[in-house]
């Protein structure tokens, strides 16, 4: 998997592309944890070249939207494809994330107070 | 936006008491009381015996827990005991951890039982029931509820009827996703959601090494109903007859609820069969010992119930499994990772032969083993709890909305 992370209008921006498995996690949590550190907690993670994510890839996400929430603050997702997203409505985990379909709408999202 | 910490109430069996998925319950709510979420952990649970009582560590960074005793196996009432002790309780939302025969084994007591969490759902209470089987994929024959095509029927139409009324709590969690698939498509229901099974945390790396003396080859559960051991000790008398090293048969576990005298039975029948040992009830600090000396874990087991957790504990303990063929379990084997030789249900020479290929070969039983482990290290029940954390979460926010 491939990992690219950025500052964006005051948010972390990370985009994950590839598989995200169990195998991908330590990478994941690792830039994850480095984005919230930069940007306050406001973190925004584009799944739009993320073709495939397993229950351990989503604990990942549960994990680091739990530490941003700490910090009073949040992380969004954007741009699920469709396996994606339908394993995030099978888990349900649709309706406990901020999700927006497009990257600029999430950085938006997440400046707001 | 800071959420306000919960308390929680959970409604299941839990030890030293013995009904099913008292050790899923253990590990379950050993891990919510961690949650920095969680304000206090209820635990609705059965009596017990007498001279029996619920013990829990108390430490800083555990959410404070209080015990309520109030309902038992196959009594009539504990619908209404149940939603009484959670009115008074008073919880921000209420999970179930049950399967079918979770409230009694007779038909009209367990069916009573399940009736409670659209009942405690009615009282205003934010409800998910995690369902560890499904009423679609219980093998009733196997399971010893059903003697007739026409009993089974009826059963098969009253568990369509409770599935209907469970999904009448705000969640229904189930930990396979092709049983989210047959809810969905049966029931048409749109509140069911995949929950995984998690695995119990906090053993070490395995060594893999086995202890001196006999292989031991073990199996554990409450057994029974469809889970049946004399298809492994048939299978134990074949293996005895080669030339093996010395072998020793371990069944750790007791009597299903539902089979109460089955392993004295057993015992009594097979009496004169050398190297077997029933180790009784096996308490959470002797678990470690009797999966660690382990040279396989064998499933005997004539349907399925859904995830194993003595497969996600076998995993844990980085041991080979020996597992029937039965559709339900070889899913779970593919979706969840975990390896192992396969047998048929029926036939104790085609087990004899499986455990053979585990014991006569110490690469393949470490090679299983690692896959097992690996598996086992997925997903964690403390992940998945976050999950439950999370629905109930949300849960309680729609609801406030809805309010306004």
């Amino acid at each position: 998997m491939k990992i690219h992370s950025r500052q964006e209008r005051g948010a972390a921006v990370v985009e994950l592309k590839g598989r995200f498995d169990a195998h991908e996690v330590p990478d994941v949590r690792k830039a994850l944890e480095g984005a919230a550190a930069l940007a306050s907690g406001r973190v925004v993670v584009n799944l739009a070249d993320v073709n495939f994510i397993d229950s351990s890839g989503l604990a990942c996400l549960v994990q680091a939207m739990k530490h941003c929430r700490e910090r009073k603050s949040d992380l969004y997702l954007c741009c699920l494809q469709q396996p994606v997203r339908i394993i995030f409505e099978l888990t349900r985990l649709d309706k406990a994330f901020e999700i927006r379909a497009s990257e600029a709408a999430a950085i938006e999202a997440v400046q707001q107070p | 936006m800071p959420t306000p910490k919960l308390r929680l109430a959970i409604v299941t069996t839990h030890p030293p008491g013995k009904g099913s998925l008292n050790e899923y319950a253990f590990h379950f709510v050993r891990f919510l009381r961690q949650k920095a979420e969680v304000s206090e952990v209820i635990l609705l649970t059965d009596e017990l015996p007498p001279g029996e009582s619920y013990a829990f560590e108390d430490r800083p960074g555990l959410a404070p827990i209080l015990v309520v005793p109030c309902w038992k196996f196959g009594s009539m009432t504990n619908a209404l005991r149940i939603r009484s002790a959670v009115k008074r309780a008073n919880p921000d939302g209420v999970l179930f951890n049950i399967q079918f025969a979770s409230f009694g084994d007779g038909k009209i007591a367990a069916t009573l039982g399940l009736t409670t969490p659209p009942l405690v759902k009615f009282a205003g209470y934010p409800t998910i029931v995690l369902l560890h089987n499904i009423m679609e994929m219980v093998d009733l024959k196997s399971a010893g509820f059903a003697g007739n095509p026409v009993i089974e029927a009826v059963i098969r139409f009253i568990g369509t009827q409770v599935t209907r009324l469970l999904l009448n709590s705000d969640l229904v969690a189930l930990t396979i996703p092709k049983y989210v698939e047959i809810l969905e498509k049966k029931y048409k229901a749109q509140n069911v959601v995949l929950a995984p099974h998690g695995a119990f945390e906090e053993t070490p790396t395995p060594s893999f090494a086995l202890p001196a003396g006999p292989l031991q080859i073990m199996t554990f559960g409450k057994f029974g109903t469809y889970k049946k051991v004399e298809i492994l000790v048939e299978a134990f008398k074949l293996l005895q007859n080669g030339s093996r090293p010395p072998l020793e048969l371990v069944i750790a576990g007791t009597n299903s609820p539902n089979a109460q005298g089955y392993l004295e039975g057993v015992a009594e029948r097979y009496a004169d069969v050398p190297n077997m040992r029933f180790t009784g009830y096996v308490s959470e600090e002797d678990v470690p010992k009797v999966f660690g000396d382990a040279a396989v874990v064998v499933f005997p087991y004539t349907s399925t119930t859904g995830s194993s957790g003595v497969l996600h504990q076998t995993g844990d303990y980085g041991k080979p499994a020996v597992l029937p063929h039965i559709g339900d379990f070889a899913e779970v084997i593919a979706e969840e990772g975990y390896g192992g030789e396969f047998f048929e249900p029926d036939d104790p020479a085609s087990l004899a032969a499986a455990i053979g290929r585990v014991i006569d070969n110490p690469e393949r039983r470490r090679e299983l083993g690692t896959q097992n482990y690996v598996a086992s290290r997925g997903l964690s029940i403390s992940d998945v709890i976050d999950w439950y954390v999370l629905h109930f979460q949300t849960l309680i926010e729609q609801r406030a909305k809805s309010k306004k």
